[in-house]
C-alpha cells in the first residue's frame, strides 16, 4: 500500500524554471576552493579560441517516480527541467493523484502497485517519495530489482527501517543509493565547506537554525480511511514531526560543515497553534550538544512564519548564515567580529544588510553572477537544491551502471569482492557527484529519531546517543 | 581462430588431406600457447595539459587477453628469456580499455567532455593489438624482461600503427603484469583537445602509462 503525499522540503519552496547552467571552470575551481570570489582565474588560453561545446550533462536516466502527492509532484516538475531525465513511469495508490501525476509527466505510464512499476525493464532509476514509514518495504524492493533508488530523507521514522535501508543499500553494490539530503548536491553549501573547515570563521562556538512556516499540514482526506494516508505527519506512529522532516537537513548541514556528531540532544515540542486532535508537535526546540562544548539549538514551527528558515554558525572570527530562497536560491553571507583577521577578498565582494548587520555575500562562482535586475524586473529564477541532487542522482547512477557493465564484460559477474572493491574505490569515487549516500542518511535518520524521543518526552528531556546509535 | 584439443580427431576426419597441413600448424600455434585473460588489478593513467592545470584519467579496468606460447616463462629470475628465438615471441595479445571508465576525479564534467571528445557512444573502446613484441638483451636478472612492441592501437575508431616499450613480469604463479608507457597526440586519433573559449584549452599531447595484470587458470601447463 504506497501513498502520495510526503513534503520534506527544507523550505516549502515551489517550482522553479531551470536556467541551463553548465559548470563553468571558475565555479569548478571554486569548489576546489583555490578561487577569490571577485576575480576570473588568469589563463593564457587563446582569446578567440572556439569552444569544441562538448556538454558537460550526464548520459540520460529513465525514471520511475514512487509516490506522487505534493513532493512527489514537486520531484517530477523538477525532473520536467532538467535535459537528461526523462520520467517513463509513475506510481502511487490513489487514483487521483496518479492522475494529477501524469499531468506533470505525461508521456510516463501509471501504476497503482510499486510492484509492476519495478518490473518494467525501462525505468532504471527510482525516487521514492512516499510517506517516511512506507519507505523501506519500497526501496528494499527498488534495490532488490536492480534499480538506482533515490530515497526521500529522513530514510524512515524507526531504527530498525533505517537500518534494513541502510544494510540493503550497502549490499546492492550494482546500483547507486541517494539520500534525500539534497543540501549536499548544492554547489553553494560545497564552496563552503573548505572555507569553515579551514577554520577560516575560526573555532565553532555555536549554530543555530529556524524553519518557520505557518502551515497545518492537515490536508483534506474524504474518509477515516483517507484520513489515516493522508495525515500520516499528524500521527506519531507515522511521522517523526518536523525534526524529523525538516530540521533533518538542518541538522544534517551542521555536521557536515563542523565535521563533528552529536553525543547528546534534548527536546521540547508542543501544540500550540493547530490543536486539532493531532499528536504531533507543531512547535519544537531541541538542543544537540556536539563535543568540546559546542551546541546546535534547532526550533521549527508551524504555527509563526517569521524569517522564514536558515542556519547559522557562529565561529570566533565571524558567523556564517545560510538560507535557501525561492527567488535567491542557495545563498550564504559571512558576518565578521571586528577583530578577525582579514580575508582580502572580502573588499570586492557584495554586502547586505541584515537587522543591523552587514552580511558579506559567499557566492560560489561569483564572477559569473548576473547584474542585479532593475527595479520592477523579476529575479532570474534559480535552480534549487532538489534540483542539484537529482541532477547528482543521475550522474551518479549512471557512473555505477557503467562501472559495473564495465567490470562484468572484462571481468565477469563472479567477482564480488572485485566489483565492490572497484565501484568504492577511490577512482570510482571521486568521480561521482557531490550527493548523500546511505551512510550519511542513517547517520542523520537516527539523530533526529532520538530527538523526536527527546521531543515527545519535552521539558528538555536529554537523550544521549549511545555508542554505536548513530551507525549501521 | 582456436580449436581445444578435444574436437582435434573429428576436425581431422571431417577435413580433407589438403587441409591437414595447414591445419597441422593451426593445430601447433593454438595447442601450444597458454590463454592468460585479464585479472582485476591493472590500472591505466592518462596525463595530460591545460592552459590551466595538467589533468589526469585514472582507469582500472583494461580488458582483454595474451595467448604465449607453451615454454616461455616470464622467470625475471633467471637472465635468460625461456622459450624466445631470436628475441621474437609469438604472442598474441589484444586488450582493451573501456573510454568510460576513465575518471579525471578533479573537475566536474570532465569526464563527460571526454567521453565525448573520443566520441565514446561509437567507439566505447581504447583497443591494442600486438603484431609483434621483441626481447631487449641482455636482461639482467631480478628486473622485468624488456620489450619492444609494435602494434595497432585503436582510439576513437582510428588506428595508428605505435611501438612502445613494456615490461613483463610474473608476479604470481599464474599471473604477469605488463607494463608501458607511451606518449601520443590526441590529434593523431582524430580527438579534438577540448576548448571552452579564453578559459581553458587541453593539450594536444598525452602519456598513457598502464600496468597490466593478467592471470592464468592454475590448471594449466
Amino acid at each position: 500500500m504506497q501513498e502520495q503525499e510526503n513534503n520534506s522540503s527544507p523550505t516549502g519552496f515551489n517550482r522553479r524554471d531551470f536556467i541551463s547552467n553548465a559548470a563553468s571552470f571558475s565555479a569548478l575551481m571554486a569548489l576546489m576552493g583555490g578561487v577569490p570570489l571577485h576575480a576570473e582565474v588568469a589563463t593564457n588560453a587563446p582569446a578567440g579560441a572556439p569552444s569544441t561545446g562538448y556538454s558537460t550533462v550526464s548520459a540520460p536516466l529513465n525514471f520511475g517516480v514512487i509516490g506522487c502527492g505534493p513532493w512527489g509532484r514537486e520531484v517530477l516538475q523538477t525532473l520536467a527541467l532538467l535535459p537528461n531525465a526523462p520520467v517513463v513511469a509513475v506510481c502511487d495508490s490513489y487514483e487521483p493523484m496518479l492522475r494529477r501525476a501524469t499531468a506533470a509527466a505525461p508521456k510516463a505510464q501509471s501504476f497503482t502497485d510499486y510492484r509492476q512499476l519495478l518490473a518494467s525493464k525501462d525505468v532504471q532509476g527510482v525516487v521514492v517519495a512516499t510517506p517516511t514509514h512506507l519507505h523501506r518495504e519500497i526501496v528494499e524492493a527498488a534495490l532488490a530489482a536492480g534499480k538506482h533508488v533515490y530515497c526521500e530523507a529522513p530514510l524512515a521514522n524507526t531504527a530498525e527501517d533505517a537500518r534494513a535501508i541502510a544494510r540493503a543499500a550497502k549490499a546492492a553494490v550494482k546500483v547507486n543509493f541517494q539520500a534525500g539530503l539534497q543540501m549536499r548536491s548544492d554547489p553553494q553549501r560545497h564552496f563552503l565547506l573548505p572555507f569553515i573547515r579551514s577554520g577560516a570563521a575560526g573555532t565553532n562556538v555555536m549554530a543555530r537554525s529556524q524553519w518557520h512556516k505557518k502551515e497545518s499540514w492537515r490536508r483534506p482526506a474524504s474518509n477515516p480511511e483517507r484520513e489515516l494516508a493522508v495525515n500520516w505527519r499528524l500521527n506519531s506512529a507515522t511521522s517523526l514531526g518536523l525534526i524529523g522532516e525538516n530540521v533533518i537537513h538542518q541538522l544534517d548541514m551542521i555536521r557536515w560543515l563542523a565535521n563533528t556528531k552529536p553525543v547528546a540532544v534534548s527536546g521540547w515540542g508542543s501544540i500550540l497553534g493547530w490543536k486539532d486532535g493531532r499528536d504531533v508537535a507543531d512547535t519544537i526546540q531541541a538542543v544537540f550538544e556536539f563535543p568540546d562544548g559546542f551546541n546546535y539549538s534547532a526550533d521549527a514551527s508551524l504555527a509563526n512564519s517569521f524569517d522564514s528558515s536558515y542556519e547559522i554558525l557562529y565561529g570566533t572570527f565571524s558567523a556564517v548564515m545560510m538560507r535557501v530562497t525561492v527567488e535567491d536560491g542557495s545563498k550564504a553571507w559571512l558576518f565578521k567580529e571586528v577583530d578577525s583577521p582579514l580575508l582580502g577578498w572580502e573588499v570586492y565582494a557584495r554586502k547586505e544588510q541584515f537587522y543591523k548587520e552587514t552580511g558579506i555575500a559567499l557566492i560560489a562562482n561569483a564572477s559569473k553572477l548576473p547584474p542585479a535586475p532593475k527595479p520592477g524586473e523579476p529575479r532570474p529564477p534559480q535552480p534549487t537544491p532538489l534540483q542539484h541532487s537529482l541532477a547528482n542522482f543521475i550522474s551518479n547512477s549512471g557512473i555505477v551502471g557503467k562501472g559495473i557493465e564495465d567490470f562484468i564484460a572484462n571481468y565477469g559477474a563472479d567477482d564480488l569482492d572485485g566489483m565492490r572493491e572497484y565501484i568504492t574505490g577511490p577512482t570510482i569515487t571521486s568521480s561521482r557527484r557531490s550527493a548523500a549516500g546511505w551512510q550519511e542518511g542513517l547517520e542523520a535518520t537516527l539523530a533526529v529519531i532520538q530527538a523526536n524521543d527527546a521531543i515527545r518526552k519535552g521539558h528538555g528531556h536529554r537523550v544521549v546517543f549511545e555508542k554505536g546509535s548513530l551507525e549501521l | 581462430m582456436k580449436m581445444n584439443k578435444k574436437t582435434f580427431p573429428s576436425r581431422l576426419a571431417s577435413l580433407g588431406v589438403f587441409g591437414a597441413a595447414a591445419l597441422a600448424a593451426l593445430t601447433t600455434s593454438a595447442a601450444d600457447t597458454v590463454h592468460y585473460k585479464s585479472r582485476v588489478g591493472s590500472k591505466v593513467t592518462i596525463t595530460g595539459t591545460s592552459t590551466i592545470h595538467n589533468w589526469t584519467m585514472d582507469s582500472q579496468i583494461i580488458g582483454g587477453s595474451m595467448d604465449v606460447p607453451v615454454g616461455v616463462e616470464f622467470d625475471q629470475t633467471k637472465a635468460a628469456l625461456n622459450g624466445a628465438t631470436g628475441g621474437k615471441i609469438p604472442m598474441r595479445v589484444e586488450a582493451n580499455i573501456p573510454v568510460a571508465s576513465l575518471k579525471n576525479g578533479h573537475w566536474e564534467g570532465m569526464d563527460e567532455v571526454m567521453q565525448q571528445a573520443m566520441h565514446a557512444a561509437e567507439h566505447p573502446q581504447i583497443v591494442f593489438r600486438l603484431s609483434e613484441i621483441t626481447l631487449k638483451e641482455p636482461h639482467a636478472a631480478g628486473t622485468p624482461f624488456q620489450f619492444d612492441a609494435k602494434g595497432d592501437l585503436v582510439v576513437n575508431g582510428v588506428t595508428n600503427a605505435i611501438t612502445m616499450p613494456v615490461s613483463i613480469e610474473s608476479v604470481s604463479p599464474v599471473k604477469l603484469k605488463v607494463v608501458g608507457k607511451k606518449p601520443l597526440k590526441m590529434t593523431d586519433f582524430k580527438v579534438q583537445p577540448p576548448v571552452k573559449a579564453s578559459v581553458f584549452k587541453a593539450g594536444d599531447d598525452i602519456t598513457i602509462d598502464f600496468e597490466w595484470v593478467v592471470g592464468r587458470p592454475a590448471a594449466a601447463k
